[in-house]
Parts: structure tokens; sequence; C-alpha cells
């Protein structure tokens, strides 16, 4: 009886969701906004990746608040978790076996690489901060999964986090000084294609990259030694 | 002109920096950074308001719209932007526990995000601030650590994330059928999106933005989360981020949505809002849920104003909500020590004469008494009902006035057990200080409104006129050119 | 052929959305909940992505070749980019409370916390529950049963 009150609830649903995006005019869409974009940001921006002029330009606003929800998801993710666990208590976890402790090590430097390429290189292909800062809080996790009791210190990552949010504000400050509004691409826009080159994009998703990497870095370890303390 | 932008990032700013201040020399600066960020906030909101003359659009980053993301700044917008930092640095979380930091972070976060909510002219930036206000919401409730806030934090999140799932949805079906994502674009097109499927995108938002504004099919976790969280995050809450909330959908059906369908949605919402949650706060036994349910009933009122045609609706609809966000907020304060069944509340006025006092004249102007502000805003919102007169609108008058009836049994049932001989056996607390000194600012604010009813309403004349001034708006952010591409 | 490619994808992004509201809607095992959300979110993602795909278009990325060739919308991508962050951020968040919610209930199961829940509350509001227990009320211990010895009398 109840499978049969699921089967009817999800066909009501499929029905009505069919049913009003049925219509909807896939593949010839209106691009009014869009087609404007393309058209604006080799001049205005001087991004080769679009997506990215988006991201940070025309839209930067909506990356800072993006910023502002992992922070605020990782701050309340150390609220329920507890704060920084004491450090004797890792030791009760051996490290890993032979394989995973020589992977790692192997592991570790492509990983920083692979995530600082994709975190630099954003103007120009796809990539940029949050997908580079992703791949390298993995960096960071696999030493935590080999060896758990050594861990990173705490008290670094929140400060490469605070100093990088700020940094992406200051950024985004800076053009205030010069009498435009907030967030306006600082620095010459330089050759296009190149990697130094769309003014401050660069440097935004560098400071979006670290803060990204370095929060969920610290919301994986506090998950990792989350041992069920009684608080 | 671009000061106003910094109203939205000053409390990001501080967010971002308080972390820092746990470690060694900055330490000192950690308690203070958060209230000064507001201050500064209020301030530069208040030389806005003197500054301003007539509504003006910040394109951000300097890009034109519709390309770029513009804040429109009219006194709608600068009224409720205004309230946010006064009322959160009444309410500011004043413990000095270890995880103070954290706390603060997340209230300075939900701050700077209502400021954007009410400030913001683009879809999806609504969007994003929303969902911002949303996860330092969760973090807060979940702020004192006694287990039934996680249920209660969990239960929220839940209902919060889907709801956001079908408002995702519905951005996505307007971005298919129009393309753009401006408000004062979008404004330009409601012609486009007035078919049923512009119709179920448009309730797709309100499912989605509703679930802080506290609409009825998503407005499950309100009484756990007030029972369970600290009142003055409760206040928070249901004072302040309820009304930005409204104010979206508000902003929203005014530009993209002007329809006669989509104002009896809200009507219908509201009508159901007030029948549950008066009846359901008549049934409460403790203080806490009363509240909460009582919050449910009020909000519906606000959906019910706000859905009257034109000027009426908005000038009665800003009038509920302010006077709700100031009463509300009162009420928690006052709740904050008093935060248990009724009963055991016998005789709180011998323990603290004011704290009764002061919710006795709440309690009096949520129920409509004149002179107080409450008579006019429910007096505004029967009025405009009155005049127009279908059936639906009936039944709403109905609706509120038989739940006025029920919130005086409730309110009165209070009052009357708080200046009952106090038993001897069970203990009364009083209240804290600081509480009482929030709750009497706002006891202050009602009377001076109470008292300049006169200006405040000329005041608000001018402001439903440029709310409803929808080709006015699109002229302002978008320049000479009105129609399509 | 363009239209069935089409349908594919739009049945594809409506059945993950239904099949995480109804996950969230209809589980009771709070785990269960977290994965429908995330399958949720996914099929949202894909729908709003859909709406800046055009037939015979490429990436938005300018390449060195000369351009001219029509690109999709970058704008909903941008707006996905923003989206699936969200999305992780409050899954991440719904997991720490789950953990929580293990470790101080020792459930998983939404109507056994709600209940603990509503205990909690009425204890420390002091309010007496509307339903009857079903273990006595307070710290009272269940009597012991009296014994019946060999000669017919009572004594326990």
């Amino acid at each position: 009886m109840r499978n049969l009150a699921t089967l009817l609830f999800l066909g009501g649903l499929v029905f009505l969701l069919a049913a009003i995006t049925g219509t909807l005019p896939f593949g010839h869409p209106p691009m009014l906004v869009g087609q404007a974009i393309q058209q604006a940001a080799k001049p205005e921006v001087g991004a080769a990746n679009v997506v990215t002029a988006v991201v940070l330009g025309y839209r930067g606003l909506d990356t800072l608040g993006e910023l502002a929800i992992l922070f605020a998801a990782a701050t309340a993710g150390g609220l329920v978790l507890g704060g920084v666990q004491a450090k004797g208590r890792n030791n009760a976890l051996p490290a890993a076996g032979f394989v995973q402790r020589a992977g790692t090590d192997v592991l570790f430097p492509l990983l920083l690489i692979a995530g600082l390429y994709v975190v630099i290189h954003g103007h120009l292909t796809p990539g940029g901060g949050f997908q580079g800062g992703v791949i390298l809080a993995a960096a960071f996790f696999l030493p935590l999964l080999a060896r758990p009791s050594e861990s990173l210190s705490h008290i670094w990552l929140s400060v490469i986090e605070g100093l990088a949010g700020t940094a992406f504000i200051a950024l985004g400050l800076g053009a205030l000084y010069n009498g435009d509004a907030f967030l306006t691409p600082l620095f010459d826009k330089g050759m296009f294609g190149e990697l130094v080159s769309s003014g401050s994009l660069p440097l935004l998703y560098l400071a979006v990259g670290l803060k990204v990497g370095a929060e969920l870095s610290s919301l994986l370890m506090r998950l990792a030694h989350d041992d069920g303390a009684a608080s | 002109m671009t000061d106003v932008s910094l109203a939205v990032v000053l409390p990001l700013l501080g967010a971002f920096v308080l972390p820092l201040t746990r470690h060694g020399i900055l330490r000192s600066l950690g308690p203070v950074i958060g209230p000064i960020l507001l201050a500064a906030c209020a301030l530069i909101l208040f030389a806005a308001w003197s500054a301003y003359d007539v509504p003006y659009a910040v394109a951000l980053g300097s890009f034109a719209p519709p390309m770029g993301i513009t804040f429109y700044i009219d006194d709608l917008a600068l009224l409720f932007a205004l309230a946010v930092p006064l009322t959160t640095l009444v309410l500011w979380p004043g413990e000095s526990d270890p995880a103070a930091t954290g706390r603060q972070s997340l209230t300075l976060l939900l701050a700077g995000s209502l400021t954007g909510l009410a400030l913001s002219g683009d879809l999806f930036n609504v969007y994003v601030f929303y969902e911002l206000a949303a996860v330092a919401s969760y973090g807060l409730v979940v702020g004192d650590g006694r287990s039934p806030a996680y249920v209660a934090a969990f239960r929220y999140l839940m209902i919060s994330a889907l709801g956001s799932v079908v408002g995702l949805i519905g951005i996505a079906i307007i971005y298919f059928k129009t393309g753009t994502l401006n408000l004062a674009d979008l404004s330009t097109l409601s012609g486009e999106l007035a078919d049923p499927q512009g119709l179920a995108a448009f309730a797709m938002l309100v499912i989605g933005f509703g679930v802080k504004a506290e609409a009825f099919p998503v407005n499950g976790w309100v009484p756990e989360v007030y029972g369970a969280v600290g009142k003055r995050v409760a206040a928070l809450l249901a004072g302040l981020a309820s009304k930005l909330a409204v104010l979206v959908i508000v902003r929203i059906l005014i530009l993209v949505f002007p329809h006669d369908e989509t104002r009896q949605l809200l009507l219908v919402l509201g009508i159901l809002g007030v029948a549950v949650g008066e009846l359901a706060a008549w049934q409460a036994r403790d203080i806490p849920r009363m509240l909460a349910w009582s919050s449910i009933g009020q909000l519906g009122v606000v959906f019910v104003a706000f859905s009257l045609p034109g000027k009426a609706g908005v000038i009665a609809g800003v009038t509920v909500a302010m006077h709700h966000l100031v009463v509300k907020s009162a009420l928690f304060l006052l709740a904050d020590r008093w935060d248990r069944a009724i009963e055991s509340l016998k005789g709180a006025a011998s323990t603290s004469r004011i704290g009764a006092a002061l919710f006795v004249l709440f309690s009096l102007s949520l129920l409509g008494l004149p002179p107080l502000p409450g008579f006019w805003s429910k007096f505004l919102v029967l009025g405009g009902l009155a005049a127009s007169a279908s059936p639906l609108q009936l039944l709403a008058m109905g609706t509120i006035l038989a739940g006025t009836v029920i919130e005086g049994a409730y309110l009165l049932r209070v009052v009357v057990t708080f200046y009952a001989r106090p038993d001897a056996a069970v203990r009364v607390p009083g209240q804290r200080a600081g509480n009482l000194l929030g709750a009497g600012l706002f006891a202050l604010v009602l009377l001076t409104a109470a008292v300049m009813i006169n200006p405040l309403w000329q005041g608000l004349e001018v402001l439903a006129e440029r709310a409803v001034d929808t080709n006015g708006y699109q002229h302002t952010v978008l320049g000479d050119r009105e129609a399509g591409r | 052929m363009s239209t069935s490619v089409g349908l594919v994808f739009f049945i594809g992004a409506i059945g993950l959305c239904v099949i995480g509201i109804a996950g969230i809607v209809l589980s009771r095992h709070l785990f269960r909940m977290v994965l429908a959300l995330a399958i949720a979110e996914a099929g949202a993602n894909l729908l709003l992505i859909l709406a800046g795909y055009r037939w015979d278009a490429v990436a938005p990325i300018f390449t060195g070749t000369a351009g001219g060739q029509a690109m999709v919308d970058p704008v909903p991508q941008a707006m996905v980019l923003t989206a699936i962050v969200i999305g992780v951020g409050v899954q991440a968040l719904a997991l720490s409370l789950v953990i929580r919610i293990k470790e101080r209930y020792g459930t998983l199961d939404m109507q056994e916390a709600r209940q603990c829940m509503q205990d909690d509350l009425d204890d420390a509001g002091g309010v007496t529950p509307s339903r009857s227990r079903e273990r006595p009320a307070g710290e009272r211990p269940i009597p012991a049963p009296t014994v019946l010895n060999s000669t017919g009398g009572q004594h326990d």
C-alpha cells in the first residue's frame, strides 16, 4: 500500500514537471543577456574563458555570495562538530598500509600542481578557483587518510582562509578607490589569451582557490577527526 | 552613490576577518568588530537616506545592466535595508564563550545577506543572498549546542533545501523563457511570463523564498526551531529575516508577475497562514511555541495585505510587516528568560514589573488597540479588503477578524497569568538587563510611530507610489532602452 | 533526431528532480534524505544548464582559431557553478548534523528523532506532554512483580 502511494506520488510529480517544462524552447534559447555578454566579454573583460568573465566580472557579487555561503557552511559545520580536537586523540588510529602511504606520497605533489594549474588558468581554459580549490582540498585530504596522526594545523588553515577572503573583498574595494563601483576589474587587460591577462581576474580566482581549498580541507579534517566527542 | 553597496560588503568582510581574531595579536579586536561594522553600515544607509531624492540604480562592477548586477535604491529598499543593521545591533549575540566568534560571523553574514536582499535588482543575485541568509541561519540555530536544536536545524535545512531546489527550477523556467535575469528586464518581458508556465514558475519561486517567509506549505519548521533555539536568534529569524523574504516575493510579484492569479495565490496562502497560525497558537501551552505560531499567523496577514492590488497593498503590507518586525522581535526578547510553560509563569509581573508591562504593551499593539500602530496596520488591511469585496477577500476579512479574537484570547490569557498571585513553589526567573533594554528600545520605536502617524503616512504614500511604478523602475535601471531587443 | 536527444535530457533532469524531491518528502531515514537532496540538486542544476544549450554551438571559450562560431550561453554555466557550490556547502552541513543527531539521540529515524526533540523541549519548558508515554513517568521504577509462595500467600 505504501509502495502504491509512493508510485502515485512519483507519477504525479513527473506529470506535473513534464507538463510545466514540456514546451520550453530547448536548443533555441532566447539568449538576451548571453548574446550581449559574448559580444562584450572580449573588449570589456579580456578573458578568453567567457564563463570566467561572467563569474568574476559580470556576476562578481554572486561569486562573493557563494564564497560567503561556503564560509558559512564551514563555520556552521565547525560549530556542530565541536572545536579543534586535542592532539592526542588521533594516535588511536593506526597509519594506513604501505600502498596507501606510498601512493599518497606520489600523488600529493601531483594533485597540488594540478589544483594550482586549474586555479591559475581559470581565465583561459575551463576551470577556476572553485574547481581548483576542491582539487587542493583533496590533495590535503590524502595524507590525512594515510597518516591520521599527522594532521594539518587548524590555525594555519583558518588564517589562510581569512586572508584569502579578505583579499577577494579588498580587490573589489580597490575599485571604489578609483571611483568605480564595487568589483570593477582592476589592472590592465593585457594580451588576450596570455597567462597574465584580464586584469585582476586571475588574482581573484587565486584568492577563491586558496579560500575554498583551506575551507574544505578544514571541514574534511573535522569530519575525519570527529570521535563522537560528547560535547 | 556607490557607497550603498558597502552596506552589503562590510558585514561580509567582517565575517571573513572574525576567525582571524581568535589568534594572538588581534584577540582584543574580536568582540568589537561586529558592532562597529554594523554601526558603519547603519551610518552609510542613513547618509544615503538623507541624500536620497529619487530612486536610482547602482551597477556593480561598472557593467551595464542587464549584463551585470544592479542594485535598485528606492524608499522601500532603503526602509528595509536600514532596518537590518539596526535590528541586528539590538539583537547582537553578546556572549563570550569560545564558539562566540563563529556565531558572530554567522550573524554578520545574515545581516549582509539581508541587506543585499533589500537592495538587489537581479533574480539570481536574490537567490544567492537568500541562500546565504539560509545557511547562516542554519548555523545560528545550531549555535547553542542543545540537542533538540540539532534535530530542529536538520528539519529546517531539509525543508529549506527542498524549497531552494524548487525555486531553482522556477528560475530555470524563467531563464528558458526570457533569457535574462535582471528584474527590470524581466519586467519589460512580463507579458511573456503571463501564461500558465510563467505562473507555475512564480508558484515555485514562492515555495522557494516562502520558507523563510513562513508561507503556508513550507512552514512546518517554525515551531520546532523557535522552540529549540535561543530566543535572541529566534527574534532575528522571526522578526527580521522573514520580512526580507516577504519583500523579495513582493518585488518579484509587482515587477515581473503583476497578474490577478498571482495575487490570488498570495491571498490564499495568507488566509491559510492566518487560520492555522492563530488556532495553533491558541492550543500552545508554552510561550516560545505560542509566539512561533502567532508569527505564522501574522505573516499570513502580511501576505493578505500585499495581495491587494496597487498602492493600497504596498502601504498596508509595509505597515503590517514593519509593525510585526518591531513587536515580534521584542516579544521574543522578553521570552528569552520566560521560555517555559505558561502556567509556570504565574506571577511573573511581581518578579519583573517592566518586563510584564512591556509584554502587555506589545500584546495590545498586536491585537490592534488604537492609537497603537497595530490598530492602523490592521485597519489598512481590512479597509483594503473591504474595498474590493470579492468572495475570497471577504473570506480573508472574516479570517483576520476571527484571528484577532483568538489572538486576544491567548495573549490576554498570558497577561492574566503574569499578573496573578505568584505560586509559592515555583520560582519565576527575572529578565536580563540586556533583553529589557532591547525590548525597551523597540517599545520606544513603537510609541514614536504611534505619535508620528501623520508624517509616517505621507512617507508611506510616496514609498508605495514609487514601489508600484514599474515603468519608472525599468527606466531608471535600463535607461531609455525599454522595449525588447 | 534533435528532438529525441532534447527529450532524453529533459527526462533525465526531471527524473532526477522527482526522485530527489520524493526521497526528501517520503523518506524516514536521515541519511537517505541527505542523499535525496544531493540527487534533487543535481537534477535542478541539469535543468538550469539545459537553459543555455544551443544546437551545433561550441563551448564559450575564445580559442586561437578564428571565431565566429556560435557559442552556448555562458550565464547558466556561471549560475550552475554557484548552485553546485551552494549545494556542496548545504550537504556538508547536513551530514555534520546527521552525525551529531546519531550521537545525541542514538537514532537515524526522523520520527524517533523528532519525538525525542519534542520530549526534550517539553521537559525544558516544563510542559506536561499531551500524549501518554509507554514508560512510567519520572524516575519511578516499574514495581517488581509480587511472588506467590507455595502456601498461597503473598510476599514481595
